[in-house]
């Protein structure tokens, strides 16, 4: 221990800052690798994935359910050489890597790419296997925060969190509440062919992309009432939804493969997989994202059909819902799929009314 | 010359087994607000001799007998204080601080007086005193107003590993092995309590380098006898954010580098 700092203050956070930034791009620079200098937050679009949401831990989350957290952390550094096996979030971690690589290839300067970081409530110790089995598959995830049972909410504010993915409710629910795009994943129960050339996104409309406005119509005075609704108001835009900022992102990304003419290759794709149907509810769905100043490159309009048939043609890396049923229907069918935990498709299935969640900025 | 004077309000510590922490007059006491009865009101170290107590009291919880406790020394560092001694010992006990001894020593012979005390961790506000003691081999931490702030019911030590600092040339054989000591028995105290409720808690900040040399760091602080609890590695991003939310008690910088082998 021999040398000491003192906290830097806040007046000389942008100068301790910048110094900081300037100390580690040095870093990465002598290091003789050829591993990737990760970029600054604010510039990145960050996406937090849990250590479940990242590998399969399901026989682990049963042994520390059984008997306890020390058995089942004696256990992981027991087995800590070990590799996971992939969770529901690899193979979307794996297409955000594609994307980097070809970003990289376009604009080797920019730091606008994807950052992903492991978000996860586990001891430290535990820490040791997860960086080995990240080692083991070659992921690119140089940032993680391992908060040994305290909530990460926290960190993700700090880390300017675009996206997080995790498999528990109640800390999705809470990062939602916060004004984060947050959901619930689901690994599927069939093995899926998924692009490894292309990351595919679908997203539910109402709820997710918009806010729930329209669905409480739907589910307070019926279907008629919501058609004549959302005819009538057309041309006003939906209120965004928890989801909105993260299309947002993509669209980001996307338009830099536009600008150097890759257009027809480029490597994000995105779905919308709506229950509205086109004709007498689409136009409104079409207008505000229009407005919004986002594209969508498919929007598909099921008219009440079930969702699963159609997402297992699509074949997503990752797909956005409100509601339980539609996750269900997909999961049956092969496709991962992410709940997202807002709305009053949440409060139907419980007595009390929840307040509306703040829009972030 | 130094004076070593006990504290009769406090009970004395087993000298072999307890954990010696020092800590500065200008730490524990707001040194320029005197009232008017001679007592000084009390400075940025409060929250941490609070949660040193803490500790001691969980520990005695879990085992009555038990000696491994922390042992909490004032020290002062200039002669100005040095010759305050009476005032000090008057306000330390009507604060009721658990502070075993008291050390009069002056800007020459404080890091004398760590020596003799056998202190492990020094602890001040002066980021001089605090080379000096380290150049000495004696494990020292800075602290400072966001140190007012921290909670006083678990003790969060951060060790921060920042690569881009240089092993420092002239850090002696000794000032690793009294780092790795007090590690160790830091060490050695956490184990006594389970993961979770526990009024201990270890975490590791890597700043610059990636994933793997804070994997090598939690494993090369296993092999010490630390447990870690919680580990960020940064990535290159600024600690700041992250500190803040962490609100460590004191932080260890660079010391990883010192520890292997």
């Amino acid at each position: 221990m021999s040398e000491l700092k003192p906290e830097e203050e806040t007046a000389a956070d942008d100068s301790g800052e910048e110094k900081d930034w300037e100390a580690a791009k040095a870093f990465f620079d002598s290091l003789k690798t050829k591993v990737p200098r990760p970029p600054k937050p604010r510039n990145a679009v960050t996406i937090a994935v849990s250590s479940r949401t990242l590998f399969n831990m399901v026989a682990e989350r049963k042994l520390y359910q059984d008997e306890g957290v020390e058995k089942y952390v004696a256990f992981q550094v027991e087995h800590e050489n070990e590799p996971l096996k992939p969770g529901p979030a690899f193979p979307f971690v794996k297409a955000l890597m594609n994307v980097n690589t070809r970003l990289r290839q376009l604009y080797p300067d920019s730091e606008e790419l994807f950052d992903i970081v492991l978000m996860t409530n586990n001891h430290a110790q535990v820490g040791v296997r997860l960086i080995n089995s990240i080692n083991h598959y070659g992921l690119t995830i140089e940032r993680f925060c391992m908060t040994g049972g305290k909530s990460p909410i926290g960190y993700l504010k700090a880390y300017m969190t675009n996206l997080y993915l995790s498999k528990d409710s109640e800390k999705v629910t809470e990062a939602i509440d916060e004004g984060i795009a947050a959901a619930t994943m689901f690994m599927s129960e069939k093995e899926s062919d998924l692009s490894d050339s292309q990351l595919r996104v679908a997203f539910d409309g109402d709820a997710v992309l918009f806010s729930d406005e329209s669905e409480i119509i739907v589910k307070q005075h019926g279907l008629d009432s919501f058609f004549e609704h959302e005819q009538k108001f057309e041309n006003k835009p939906l209120a965004q939804g928890p989801l909105k900022c993260f299309l947002e992102a993509l669209g980001k990304l996307q338009r830099k493969f536009y600008a150097k003419n890759e257009r027809i290759d480029c490597p994000i794709r995105t779905f919308l997989v709506t229950a509205r149907s086109a004709a007498s509810s689409g136009a409104r769905v079409l207008k505000t994202l229009r407005s919004w100043g986002l594209e969508i490159d498919e929007a598909l309009f099921l008219a009440g059909a079930p969702k699963g048939p159609l997402l297992q043609k699509i074949r997503p890396h990752i797909f956005f819902d409100d509601q339980m049923f539609h996750i269900e229907g997909a999961k049956e069918l092969g496709t991962i799929s992410a709940h997202v935990p807002y709305g009053i498709g949440q409060k139907y299935h419980k007595g009390k009314l929840i307040q509306q969640p703040e829009k972030k900025e | 010359m130094v004076s070593t004077v006990q504290n009769s309000d406090v009970k004395q510590k087993n000298e072999d087994q307890a954990v010696v922490v020092a800590v500065t007059f200008a730490a524990v006491f707001d040194a320029e607000a005197e009232d008017d009865r001679d007592v000084y009101r009390l400075g940025v170290a409060l929250p941490l001799l609070q949660v040193l107590q803490r500790v001691n009291e969980r520990l005695l919880e879990e085992n009555p007998v038990e000696h491994q406790l922390f042992d909490i020394i004032l020290i002062t560092t200039e002669t100005r204080q040095q010759q305050q001694s009476s005032s000090i010992i008057t306000s330390t006990r009507h604060h009721g601080l658990e502070v075993g001894r008291f050390c009069f020593s002056s800007e020459d012979d404080f890091i004398e007086s760590l020596a003799q005390n056998n202190v492990q961790l020094f602890l001040t506000t002066d980021g001089n005193e605090a080379l000096r003691a380290t150049q000495q081999g004696v494990p020292s931490a800075l602290l400072d107003k966001n140190s007012a702030s921290c909670p006083s019911d678990q003790l969060r030590v951060v060790l921060c590993q920042d690569a881009t600092i240089q092993p420092d040339a002239d850090s002696s054989g000794a000032s690793k092995k009294s780092a790795q000591s007090f590690l160790t028995r830091l060490g050695q105290i956490r184990q006594k309590f389970g993961m979770f409720n526990s009024p201990l808690c270890f975490t590791i900040v890597t700043s610059c380098g990636g994933k793997d040399s804070c994997c090598s760091a939690l494993k090369s602080l296993r092999s010490l006898g630390v447990s870690v609890d919680e580990a960020y590695c940064l990535g290159g991003a600024p600690r700041g954010p992250i500190l803040s939310i962490l609100r460590p008690h004191f932080l260890l910088s660079d010391g990883f580098s010192q520890l292997e082998g």
